[in-house]
């Protein structure tokens, strides 16, 4: 088919938003055992900031600056403050927590800023390169090479550092790790920061890619689930080819008759079916 | 191709006490400087301003409004109290904000409301207990097929239309595309105006539902473009329009196809949101005569704002939407006797309303008794000219939508 | 993952794992007061609900009646979330999807079919319930955040699908959309149209519903399923049906939800696809949790907070936003502070006032 190569390429947008979002999941679920739920309102806020920043004509490098440095905050004044208070309880109820971060940081949003269509703005955006008539912007390539660094650098820290051993061994056990004297307080700082700074440049490709309304951005992260969850909520690379996948996947169903209006629901019938066609599966998570 | 374009200057239409009116000084109900003091009189308003975009600007004016006529001889010396509600963009929030209007508050009628959700949900409370409402603006197909709802404004269906209209005769487009949301009672019926219009004369308008949430704006862009169409008609919300707009910037597609909207995208924010690339290259129908336009009920509604609105209360289609409804409902309420004002009084009032005139409108508004209301049924086209916008279209548009032809009948019957 | 520790107090443990003290026989006797207490406690539950059901009516506005009639329907679902959580320690974040499953097969009997009320909430609890079925099926093999991911995605599938379709309103044709029309409403049943009676008949709905799920606590079903919860070698040593009693208990809080779908579609009349977002499910599931999942008190309290709170706060003038970061707060506060739930803190704290009374 010649018309399905466009759609394709568009795809690889929203496919490294999913796979961003993604590999942010898993990171701080594989060094804290925390899914997320507030990733995408850090990302939104994030973005807003940046807006006004930019409103403010900040220059972009300290704009992007004070992005990411609000939602590395909020996120270590959550982890530091009130997961500890959570910590020994099952990973549902720990996830669960993040729904009430998510919920006062959505809130604070858009009452502070207000409904009022906005646009974030990147010198990426003007520049792009052009594919079977279509055109990626850089910002999209920037995603995506975003999403791939990210995994080889997390990938590493995780497998290769002293800090990542203790991230994974902490998120397994965690009153034995303090036992053996890892300084939780120390791992849970880097763990939230690292999760943090990832959904705040997340927030800002997706307030770029996406859209800047709080609301979608936060709830966003119900699809990204899905890359993280054929991922197995442990694989990086596996996350970020799975988010790659659904966002083309998703493009390409426009084409199919009948199902354009319900493509969204692709990223949760793709996790459905990698779930179903598991063999062995540990009923511990 | 034989499109019939009523088109014609709007009335300049002057107020009955347009003549005392000063720059800057509103002028509304009796205009005699007497604070009223009565029984106060109950009216309410359902907005949806918590959601996925705010609609609550039509009942802030629809409030100035009233504000201004208190200090003012009231209705004939009785103060109008309006309630607004918060519906949330909840159907059942809305259910429950209708039951403490109607229920609770015991309001005469509504006033100035504007929400997405509460059309569907409470036409059926409002047609059992005889509440008459005056809204603002209504969206879904719900707010235009119901008797006892009468919105202000013209509504996506008429608004696409329109503009497709436009597209045709300005830029002879002869293949269209129809963006809508897939939203039940929208999705299947906004952009079928447009549709049925075309089919009558000759213009192919495709439709292509997008869900609302869906984060991918380029595909639904080039799914669009496939098609090979003259015209892009958007009739989404300014939220999922701005997206899209950017991806078909970034696809080269602005300056191969023409991109026309429905009211959604007169906004403020817009034009300098969606950026130079759409400077003059960006058609909207507006569902009334433009904000800055120097008609005197359209000065008095901004003098009315500034002197009795809030300031951060938004000036916009919305905002004058709701002053009409205001006006409309206090013109109605002026006729009675102050002594023997009830639910039931009210709502025949309300429902002889005929011939109500504004220049804010093209065309008289009038409500009937009729099963079903949309009284406005055109508008004038606007194009984004640097951070604003600018009328291109000689006066008003009308919609030839054969959906409306039963309301023609009607409005033949009223004498319209 | 069993790391809440069984349920205490006198009248919400299985029957017979009562808190004996060590060493004392378990005579006939005892067994036998202790089933009366059982039932007394079960009497006294639908009691309780039964007089919340009557006084309301006279007690409140037409916008508490309404906004305690959508709570007290959304107990009955919450109701079915705390069984699963509570009794077998699973997670579903599927269960207001399944609520919308139920209201549309209830709507679509109860436009196209005309069936009685009754029938209609019937209709949609089976439904549901069967849907919950299936959605447990995964549970066999995943457990913990994996099921509830997998839930997750279900919710998502069908909050798509719904805000495409649509409930029925009274329209021909499968998916019973109207067009061209003021929407129909679902018939209220001839007992109960206005709106208090309403909330009577829902609040015996809701008694009933917890009675049900407090007979399956107290019988064979209550007592497999505390052996799954502890392990399911266990259970299948004890020769317990882990198939059978799990796909139940999905099946029962599928029931759950349901009925609270057709209980709401009666309350407005109609529902709207949009509401039934997957984020939605979320938020049951938290507030279930939150209200308190070892207890039935812990469903009304989740019912009030899903509803009556952000209604409240509304009705204080609250902006709708500040509203969220309140109940955002409030959630985490209570997830804190409340690790058996707002229902278990103030029953601790009344027992522990009643111990002092005796003392």
């Amino acid at each position: 088919m010649p018309d399905l190569l466009p759609f394709l390429i568009s795809g690889l947008g929203v496919g490294a938003v999913y796979a961003l979002s993604g590999v942010g999941l898993v990171v701080l679920y594989r060094s804290s055992g925390v899914l997320n739920f507030a990733f995408g309102a850090l990302g939104a806020v994030a973005a807003y900031v940046a807006w006004s920043a930019l409103d403010h004509e900040w220059p972009l490098v300290l704009a992007v600056l004070a992005a990411v440095a609000t939602s590395v905050a909020i996120s270590l004044a959550y982890g530091r403050l009130l997961a500890p208070y959570l910590a020994e309880r099952e990973p549902t109820v720990r996830s669960i927590g993040t729904l009430g971060l998510a919920l006062v940081v959505l809130g604070l949003t858009e009452w502070f800023w207000g409904e009022q269509p906005r646009r974030l703005v990147l010198p990426t955006d003007s520049g792009a390169i052009e594919f079977a008539d279509v055109r990626l912007t850089y910002t999209r390539v920037l995603g995506l090479v975003t999403a791939v660094s990210m995994m080889a650098a997390v990938g590493l820290l995780l497998a290769r550092t002293r800090i990542g051993l203790a991230m994974r061994a902490l998120a397994d056990q965690r009153g034995l790790s303090a036992i053996l004297g890892i300084r939780v307080l120390q791992v849970d700082t880097a763990a939230w920061v690292i999760s943090g700074a990832f959904a705040g440049v997340c927030g800002l490709l997706l307030g770029n890619i996406v859209r800047l309304q709080a609301t979608v951005l936060t709830f966003l992260v119900i699809p990204a689930f899905a890359a993280a969850i054929i991922g197995r909520l442990s694989s990086l690379p596996v996350t970020v080819a799975a988010g790659l996948g659904v966002g083309m996947l998703e493009a390409v169903a426009v084409l199919a008759p009948g199902f354009s209006p319900f493509r969204t629901a692709t990223p949760f019938l793709i996790a459905l079916l990698a779930i179903v066609s598991w063999r062995d599966v540990s009923r511990k998570a | 191709m034989n499109i019939k374009l009523h088109s014609f200057i709007a009335a300049t239409a002057l107020l009955a006490s347009g003549a005392a009116m000063a720059q800057g000084k509103p002028v509304c109900g009796l205009n005699n400087g007497k604070a009223a003091s009565g029984e106060p009189i109950a009216l309410g308003a359902v907005v949806g301003k918590t959601g996925p975009d705010d609609f609550s600007a039509s009942a802030l004016a629809s409030q100035a409004y009233f504000k201004c006529v208190n200090a003012n001889g009231g209705i004939n010396g009785r103060p109008v109290e309006l309630t607004i509600v918060d519906d949330q963009w909840n159907p059942e929030v809305a259910a429950q904000a209708a039951a403490k209007l109607v229920k609770d508050r015991k309001v005469l009628a509504m006033v100035g409301s504007s929400s997405f959700v509460e059309c569907g949900v409470n036409a059926k409370l409002y047609a059992q207990e005889d509440v008459m409402v005056i809204a603002g603006v209504g969206v879904p197909r719900e707010c235009f097929f119901a008797k006892n709802y009468a919105p202000v404004n013209a509504g996506p269906r008429v608004s696409a239309t329109v503009v497709a209209m436009y597209a045709a005769q300005t830029y002879k487009a002869k293949k269209m595309v129809c963006v809508i949301p897939n939203i039940p009672s929208l999705g299947n019926w906004a952009c079928d105006g447009a549709k049925d219009w075309g089919k009558a004369n000759g213009v192919d308008v495709d439709v292509i539902a997008i869900d609302p949430g869906s984060p991918d704006a380029t595909s639904t862009m080039l799914q669009a473009a496939a098609k090979k169409p003259d015209a892009i008609i958007l009739n989404v919300p300014k939220g999922i329009m701005v997206p899209m707009l950017a991806a078909a910037e970034q696809q080269g597609l602005a300056k191969k196809i023409h991109f026309v909207s429905s009211t959604p995208a007169y906004n403020f924010d817009v034009p300098k949101t969606i950026g130079a690339a759409w400077n003059g290259n960006f058609d909207i129908h507006l569902e009334f005569m433009p904000v800055e336009s120097a008609g005197a009920d359209n000065l008095n509604w901004k003098a009315t704002m500034d002197a009795y609105g809030g300031k951060t209360d938004p000036r916009d289609s919305f905002a004058q939407a709701g002053y009409l409804a205001a006006r409309i409902a206090t013109e109605a309420l002026l006729k009675m006797d102050p002594k023997k004002i009830d639910r039931a009084g009210v709502s025949a009032a309300l429902r002889g309303v005929k011939g109500f005139k504004s220049d804010i409108l093209c065309r008289p508004f009038y409500v009937g008794d009729g099963a079903r209301h949309n009284a406005n049924s055109s508008g004038p086209i606007a194009q984004v000219s640097g951070n604003g916008f600018k009328q291109v279209s000689q006066g008003c548009l009308m919609a030839a939508d054969p959906e409306l032809s039963d309301l023609r009948g009607q409005e033949k019957k009223l004498g319209l | 993952m069993n790391s809440v520790p069984p349920p205490e107090g006198a009248h919400f443990r299985v029957a017979g794992q009562a808190d004996r003290p060590k060493g004392a026989s378990t005579t006939p006797d005892s067994i036998q007061r202790e089933r009366r207490a059982a039932r007394l406690a079960l009497l006294r539950m639908v009691l309780v609900v039964m007089a919340i059901g009557a006084l309301v009516p006279w007690l409140a506005n037409a916008y508490w009646i309404k906004t305690l009639t959508s709570s007290a329907a959304l107990a009955v679902a919450a109701a079915g979330v705390a069984l699963l959580y509570g009794q077998l320690g699973l997670v579903s974040l599927c269960q207001y999807a399944l609520l919308g499953v139920g209201g549309w097969v209830a709507l679509r009997v109860g436009h196209g079919l005309h069936w009685p009320f009754e029938a209609c909430v019937l209709a949609g609890g089976l439904s549901a319930g069967v849907v919950g079925m299936l959605a447990g099926l995964p549970a066999l093999r995943l457990k913990g955040l994996y099921l509830a991911l997998v839930t997750l995605m279900l919710a998502g599938g069908f909050q798509v699908v719904i805000s495409a379709t649509g409930f029925p309103d009274g329209g021909a044709g499968f998916l019973g959309r109207i067009s061209g029309s003021e929407r129909l409403m679902l018939p209220r049943p001839a007992i109960a149209q206005g709106e208090g009676a309403y909330f009577t008949y829902v609040a015996a709905w809701l008694a009933a519903m917890l009675a049900l799920l407090e007979l399956h606590r107290r019988t064979r079903a209550g007592r497999s399923w505390a052996l799954i919860r502890r392990g399911e070698a266990v259970a299948e040593g004890a020769g317990v049906n882990v198939l059978l009693y799990q796909t139940w208990a999905f099946g029962l809080a599928g029931v759950c939800a349901g009925v609270a779908g057709a209980l709401l579609a009666g309350s407005v009349g109609q529902l709207d696809g949009r509401a039934f977002a997957a984020s939605e499910s979320v938020m049951l599931f938290a507030l279930s949790l939150i209200g308190g999942a070892y207890h039935w008190a812990g469903a009304l309290v989740a019912g009030l907070l899903l509803r009556a709170v952000p209604s409240l706060l509304v009705d204080l003038g609250v902006n709708g936003y500040l509203a969220m970061v309140f109940f955002g707060a409030a959630l985490l506060h209570a997830l804190i502070t409340a690790p058996r739930g707002l229902a278990g803190q103030w029953l601790a704290a009344l027992q522990r006032l009643r111990a002092k009374g005796r003392a």
